[in-house]
């Protein structure tokens, strides 16, 4: 997700090329092109162009729901809502060939990962890793991170942690709820939920701040982010 | 050393200027295609290409035209006129194609995008979405239905904002 703007101009975009199976689009105000992953001016006026990143997540529509506040959702498109992928469509895709690879690494082109590019580090967690560990405590050039499974064990999202506690994964059956407890820190016995607030314990009230991750086939990931590293512990 | 007739020297300048024209469309086609690798040379001439393409072929199809139909009454027989004939059309299709954005025509834009609240959405509750949040409220793009769009240009709290998936 990209702040639409740059060159002092509101950008529109549209889907105008392939670059290794990640999308580039052109803007109608210069015709310039930027690689969709990157946000970047690959080509064209605004070439060199940098887009503001604004955060988002990939989260279950339950558990999107669940959440206070206005929510609203994009409608289908009447005449295009039957050609919208099934279901199904990320088992399928899991099977399409890439045209990229990065043999010997440990994971293969289509494992998904969650890309973090925080700290001065790129390090990609192995989606079945998160799964299976529900909490991941790193540190990302010394800043501890933690990679967590939402209470549909379906979301992820990061936060950076606070230091001096090791945190655990309080177990659980699915949830819907975004205010469901998730997971305590040793040091003080609080209670955090899938926001990285405390509600309950000592720092009942503190927030976590979020750290920007992508959801992300590995071949892509590593493409554009060369330096990354692997979760491996 | 013999002398090259004029005719073919005609022809061989038609075609020349048609396939400029073809090549303004039909190599970022070739190079920007999807489920195929793209070198960092090849990107860029093809990027470049699409940059200048729409007037290069232009130029090159109102030249072919005016060539052709300056030596028509040279250009005598069947072959010659088909060729030229040919040729004018082949600059004519590049000329228009080079402003038709042909991936839109593959994966068709969200346009406008309509929104509306949670509630009413019919969506299977296990259906993932991309989410961004602002001023206390929620945005939410249903990853199926960005699957297919690819980008929805939107306003979300004032902000000015491109989901991608």
């Amino acid at each position: 997700m990209w702040k639409r703007a740059a060159g002092g101009l509101i950008l529109t975009f549209h889907l105008a090329g392939i670059n290794n199976q990640n999308f580039l689009m052109r803007d109608d105000q210069t015709g310039t092109f930027w690689q969709q992953i990157t946000g970047r001016a690959v080509s064209g006026p605004l070439a060199g162009s940098q887009l503001e990143f604004v955060a988002s997540d990939e989260l279950s529509f339950r558990l999107w729901r669940s959440q206070s506040g206005s929510k609203t959702i994009l409608k289908p498109v009447a005449k295009y809502a039957n050609d919208y992928e099934t279901k199904d469509w990320d088992v399928r895709m899991a099977k399409v060939k890439t045209v990229l690879d990065f043999p010997d690494t440990g994971l293969r082109s289509r494992d998904l990962v969650f890309g973090v590019d925080a700290f001065g580090v790129s390090r990609a967690y192995p989606v079945k890793r998160i799964h299976a560990a529900k909490l991941i405590e790193d540190r990302l050039n010394g800043t501890p991170v933690l990679v967590v499974l939402g209470p549909d064990q379906k979301s992820i999202r990061v936060f950076q942690a606070l230091t001096g506690s090791d945190y655990f994964s309080l177990t659980q059956a699915p949830a819907a709820r975004m205010d469901t407890a998730l997971f305590m820190d040793a040091a003080t016995g609080s209670t955090w939920n899938f926001d990285g607030c405390a509600i309950s314990g000592q720092l009942q009230g503190k927030c976590l701040k979020t750290v920007p991750a992508l959801n992300d086939y590995w071949f892509d990931w590593r493409n554009y982010h060369p330096r990354t590293g692997i979760f491996k512990h | 050393m013999a002398r090259v007739p004029a005719r073919s020297i005609v022809l061989i300048a038609l075609l020349s200027l048609a396939l400029v024209a073809a090549a303004c469309v039909a190599y970022p086609l070739y190079v920007l295609r999807p489920f195929r690798h793209q070198g960092a040379t090849e990107l860029a001439v093809a990027l470049a290409i699409i940059q200048i393409g729409p007037w290069l072929s232009a130029l090159s199809a109102i030249l072919c035209l005016l060539l052709a139909t300056l030596a028509w009454p040279w250009l005598r027989g069947k072959v010659a006129r088909a060729l030229a004939v040919a040729s004018v059309l082949v600059a004519a299709a590049g000329c228009g194609l080079s402003r038709v954005n042909v991936y839109e025509l593959l994966f068709h834009p969200a346009g406008q995008p309509q929104f509306e609240s949670a509630d009413r959405a019919k969506l299977d509750p296990d259906e993932m979405v991309i989410a961004v949040q602002a001023n206390g409220g929620s945005r939410a793009y249903p990853i199926r239905e960005m699957a297919y769009h690819h980008v929805v240009n939107d306003t979300f709290a004032g902000a000015p904002i491109v989901a991608t998936y």
